[in-house]
C-alpha cells in the first residue's frame, strides 16, 4: 500500500498521486546513491513521473568513481611486488590504464574476491607467507569495516595485511555536484554513520534535499516530499529515513574511523580532484597502508577518452548519449566503470531498458 | 559492493561477531560499532559489520512522516 497522505479539504491522497499529479516547477533531483538509481529503476518509479520531474544519477557508486590510476596501482601491487589482492568482485573488471584486474590475473597476478575487509585479515593471518593488499574502496558506509580490519591486525599481530584506501567521503562531492541538481535525494546508508548535521548545513546553505530509504515506500514516499517542499520555494532538508537515520548517526563506528584514519585529498573519477573528500590512514598506521609500505610510485590513470561516465556520474549527460552505450560497452564488455558495477548508472540503464 | 542488508540478529558472540539472519541467509558480520546488540534486533549489514540498528516496520514512520510534510 502507498502510503496516505491528508489534504488541504481533508481528502486522502496517496504519495505516489503527489507524483504523478504533480503540478509544480520543473524539478531535477539527483539521487547521489547508486543503489537508489537501481531500486528506482527496479520499482518502476520512473515511470510514475511527470516529465516536469527529472531523475539524474549522480556520483554515489565508490566502484564508478574510482579513478583508472588507482586499478594500475593494484596491478602494480600484484605484479611487482607480490601481493595477493584481495578485493570486493565488482572491482575485478573496472578497466585500469591498460588491463583490468581480471586480465592481470590471467598474466600471473594473485587476486582473491572477498566479503569484507574481515575476510581479507583473516586470509592474510592464515597465510602468513603472503603479502596481503585489500582493495579498501567506499564511502563512510565500508570506511569502519575497513578500519576493524586494520585494528584486528594489530590485535592479532599479523603483519602480512595492508590497505590500497581509495576511501571517499560524501560531503564533498555534495558541494561539487549542487550546481547539478535542484535537490538531492541523499544516501540513507552513508548519514547512518554521518548523521544529518551535513545536509542541515546544506540546506542552511542553498542546498535542498531529502534523505531516502530503499524500499517502494521509502523511495515515494522522499521523492513526495522532496517535490511538495520544493514546490513551496525555500531550501530545506528533511530526513525520510527515520527508522534508520538519526541526527546524531553511528559515534563508534565515527570514532573508530577518526582515531585510525585522516582527510586527504582524492580524486573522483570524472569530477577530478575534491580537497580533503578522501580517507587513508593515519601515520601510526603507516605499516599498514600499501602505498607507504611499499613505496609505490604515484600513478595517473589513462581513462578510455571515448568514455563518457565522468560526464554520467556528474549528471551532465544521460548513458545514452555516450556513442559506447550498448554497443562496445555492455555489462558483458564494459569500457567504463559506470557499466561494470551493479550500482553504476550505464549498468542501471542497459538492464533496465532506456524508455523510462 | 555499496549495498546495505537489513538482517536480524540471531546470536551475539562472544569474540564481536554477531550472527544474522537476512531473509533465510545467516552469516557472522562484526558486532563492534554497535553496543548492547541483542538478539531480535534489526540492523543494517555494510561489507561485513552491523553498522546502525533500525526498527522493522517501514509503514508507520513513513505515513507519519508523510502527514508531518505533505
Ligand atoms: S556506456 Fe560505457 S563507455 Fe559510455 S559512459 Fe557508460 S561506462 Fe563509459
Amino acid at each position: 500500500m502507498t502510503p496516505a497522505i491528508a489534504l488541504r479539504d481533508g481528502a486522502r491522497r496517496t504519495a505516489r498521486e503527489v507524483l504523478t499529479g504533480y503540478e509544480g516547477p520543473r524539478v531535477r533531483i539527483m539521487e547521489v546513491c547508486g543503489t537508489h538509481t537501481h531500486e528506482i529503476f527496479r520499482q518502476g518509479i520512473r515511470k510514475l513521473l511527470p516529465p516536469s520531474i527529472e531523475l539524474v544519477s549522480g556520483p554515489g557508486c565508490p566502484v564508478c568513481v574510482t579513478p583508472v590510476g588507482f586499478i594500475d596501482e593494484a596491478i602494480a601491487l600484484a605484479l611487482d611486488h607480490g601481493c595477493t589482492i584481495a578485493t570486493f568482485g565488482d572491482l575485478m573488471r573496472v578497466p585500469g590504464s591498460s588491463q583490468s584486474l581480471q586480465q592481470a590475473r590471467a598474466q600471473g597476478a594473485e587476486v582473491r574476491v572477498v566479503y569484507s575487509p574481515q575476510d581479507a585479515e583473516a586470509y592474510a593471518a592464515a597465510h602468513p607467507g603472503e603479502r596481503v593488499a585489500f582493495l579498501s574502496v567506499g564511502f563512510e558506509t565500508t570506511t569502519p569495516s575497513s578500519c576493524l580490519a586494520v585494528r584486528q591486525a594489530v590485535e592479532d599481530g599479523v603483519g602480512n595485511f595492508s590497505l590500497l584506501t581509495a576511501n571517499k567521503t560524501m560531503p564533498g562531492a555534495y558541494e561539487a555536484m549542487s550546481g547539478s541538481a535542484d535537490l538531492f535525494l541523499y544516501p540513507g546508508h552513508v548519514h547512518a554513520i554521518t548523521g544529518t548535521r551535513v545536509c542541515e548545513d546544506l540546506a542552511s546553505r542553498g542546498v535542498s534535499g531529502v534523505l531516502a530509504g530503499f524500499t517502494a515506500r521509502e523511495l515515494v514516499a522522499a521523492l513526495a516530499v522532496g517535490v511538495t517542499k520544493f514546490a513551496v520555494g525555500d531550501p530545506f532538508f528533511v530526513n525520510c529515513y527515520p527508522r534508520v537515520v538519526t541526527a546524531e548517526g553511528a559515534p563508534a563506528a565515527c570514532r573508530l574511523v577518526d582515531q585510525m584514519m585522516e582527510a586527504c585529498d582524492a580524486r573522483w573519477r570524472g569530477i577530478g580532484v575534491i580537497p580533503g573528500s578522501g580517507m587513508r590512514l593515519r601515520e601510526s598506521y603507516a605499516a599498514f597502508d600499501a602505498r607507504r609500505r611499499y613505496d609505490l610510485p604515484r600513478i595517473e590513470g589513462r581513462e578510455n577518452r571515448a568514455c563518457r561516465c565522468g560526464e554520467v556520474l556528474k549528471g551532465a549527460c544521460a548513458p545514452m548519449d555516450c556513442p559506447l552505450f550498448g554497443k562496445a560497452c555492455t555489462p558483458d564488455h564494459p569500457v567504463g566503470a559506470c557499466m561494470v558495477s551493479d550500482e553504476g548508472s550505464c549498468s542501471a540503464f542497459h538492464r533496465y531498458g532506456v524508455d523510462v | 559492493m555499496c549495498v546495505g542488508l537489513s538482517a536480524r540478529v540471531v546470536k551475539v558472540n562472544d569474540d564481536g561477531t554477531a550472527l544474522v539472519d537476512a531473509t533465510g541467509a545467516r552469516r557472522a558480520v562484526s558486532a563492534q560499532l554497535l553496543d548492547d546488540l541483542e538478539p531480535g534486533d534489526y540492523v543494517m549489514v555494510h561489507a561485513g559489520s552491523a553498522i546502525a540498528r533500525i526498527t522493522d516496520d517501514d509503514e508507520a514512520e513513513t505515513d507519519q512522516l508523510l502527514e508531518e510534510y505533505l
